[in-house]
């Protein structure tokens, strides 16, 4: 397993930082992008956790999806979403997506679901 | 399978996804404003340009189809919570009897969630808000009632049944804001003002609340400002008035809320931007949350006032806060 950071993409600052301090305490570093090309062109080691919105500007969450999958084959991408068609989590998890979390989501949760990520 | 990409009015883009999957969050109301589509990611056109598109949003259910079955989707949520209820807990969350806490936490999270009031459109049918506030409002107090006795060591037993607490009309009365410091930075969730030096509050005294228990009077500290589909709540901390985060057995900071005992009660559901000012500690506090508990003067042995419970706190603005109300009861 790499040492590499959680990487958080979401156009949303205050997602963004709720995430950042929900994740604080468990010790991983963080790295953070508004949206998928920003995530794409972020050097430094593989993040082992991305947590990925869906509906962002310039490029989708889908289409950085797929293209996370591509560069980083290894890391588990968690999508979090406020978009909760049963279909569109189907779509996602065989896009590659390890887990779909809808917003809102409890900080428990997302702990929760980070742990089981890295574990797997 | 056909894939499309959507476009909305604020430049943010969902897809590909199937024809399918656009049907379902147009009828869900979920998806409303679409503004552009494409069928590659990269040429993009107006909704006309898109006959299948456009029929699903010609064929979105007309908004009293949608009521109509937002009534009946909050006949099924009753039914269910009816069917919850006074059932052994375990078996509401599907877990075995002698399940840890974490256990039951994170069952709670993934049931009650299909009940967060966020999921009902602003517009829809008022049986399906109360529905959804109703079972979520019965869960949360299932876990409250869970942790409870797990922490006492005890085996996990039904929710006794409450009183619920008579129905009031919605109340439109405009709120009142509360300004005591400049207009914060947009959503910054800590942030240590260098002075607060608040004017004096002029108003008309409230209906002191519950006395015995809550002896600060709220109009000395809380103002509410209504933005759009939520109301933004800002309480202005001291020692005086900390018992808001511990005094209700269902509504305080080990429970993840806090009770406001005050005369204005907000409907079950609301949901609530909170503004913390510490202003003893120059710190403030923001988190949103959900009314999970309102009582208007319906239940006399109870604070008038609601309960709120957090949506999103920091672990490191909870720590802040128990310290807080540890300190305040020390004293």
């Amino acid at each position: 397993m790499s040492n590499g950071p959680i990487l958080i993409v979401d156009d949303d600052a205050f997602v963004r930082t709720l995430l950042r301090e929900m994740l604080a305490d468990q010790g991983h570093p963080l790295r953070e992008a508004e949206n998928g090309q920003q995530a794409l062109s972020l050097d430094g080691p593989a993040p082992r956790v991305v947590l990925l919105d869906l509906l962002m500007p310039q490029m989708s969450g889908m289409e950085a999806l797929a293209l996370i999958r591509d560069r980083w084959p290894t890391t588990p991408v968690l999508v979090i979403s406020s978009m909760d068609s049963d279909r569109l989590v189907e779509e996602a998890l065989q896009a590659g997506a390890a887990g779909y979390i809808t917003k809102p989501f409890h900080p428990v949760e997302i702990a929760s679901a980070v742990e089981r990520a890295l574990a797997a | 399978m056909p894939e499309y990409w959507i476009g909305d009015a604020e430049g943010r883009v969902l897809g590909p996804v199937s024809l399918d999957v656009v049907q379902d969050l147009v009828n869900s109301g979920r998806l409303t404003e679409i503004t552009q589509v494409s069928r590659d990611g990269r040429n993009w056109g107006a909704p006309p340009s898109f006959p299948e598109v456009m029929a699903l949003l010609l064929n979105a259910p007309s908004p009293e189809a949608l009521l109509q079955s937002e009534r009946l989707e909050a006949g099924r949520v009753r039914e269910q919570l009816q069917a919850m209820q006074g059932r052994p807990p375990h078996e509401i969350f599907r877990l075995d009897r002698n399940a840890s806490v974490d256990a039951y936490r994170n069952a709670f999270f993934k049931l009650v969630k299909r009940f967060y009031p966020d999921r009902v459109r602003s517009q829809a049918h008022p049986d399906l808000r109360k529905a959804y506030a109703d079972a979520f409002q019965f869960l949360s107090r299932l876990m409250v009632h869970i942790e409870r006795e797990l922490a006492e060591g005890g085996v996990v037993s039904p929710l006794p049944v409450v009183r619920a607490v008579p129905p009031h009309p919605v109340d439109d009365e405009p709120l009142t804001p509360i300004r005591t410091s400049p207009p914060q930075p947009a959503r910054p969730l800590t942030v240590v003002p260098r002075s607060l030096t608040p004017p004096p509050r002029p108003g008309p005294p409230s209906t002191p609340a519950h006395e015995g228990h809550y002896s600060y009077k709220p109009y000395e500290f809380v103002g509410f400002e209504r933005q759009g589909d939520r109301v933004e709540v800002t309480i202005r901390v001291t020692a005086r008035n900390s018992r808001m985060f511990t005094e209700h057995p269902l509504a305080n900071l080990k429970t993840d809320g806090f009770f406001l005992a005050c005369a204005k009660a907000l409907p079950l559901g609301t949901l609530v931007d909170v503004i913390f000012r510490f202003e003893d500690e120059h710190r403030e506090v923001r988190s949103r949350g959900r009314v999970i508990l309102e009582n208007t003067g319906g239940d006399p042995s109870r604070p008038t006032g609601f309960g709120v419970r957090f949506i999103t706190l920091v672990d490191q603005d909870r720590r802040f806060m128990q310290q807080y109300v540890d300190r305040a009861a020390a004293r």
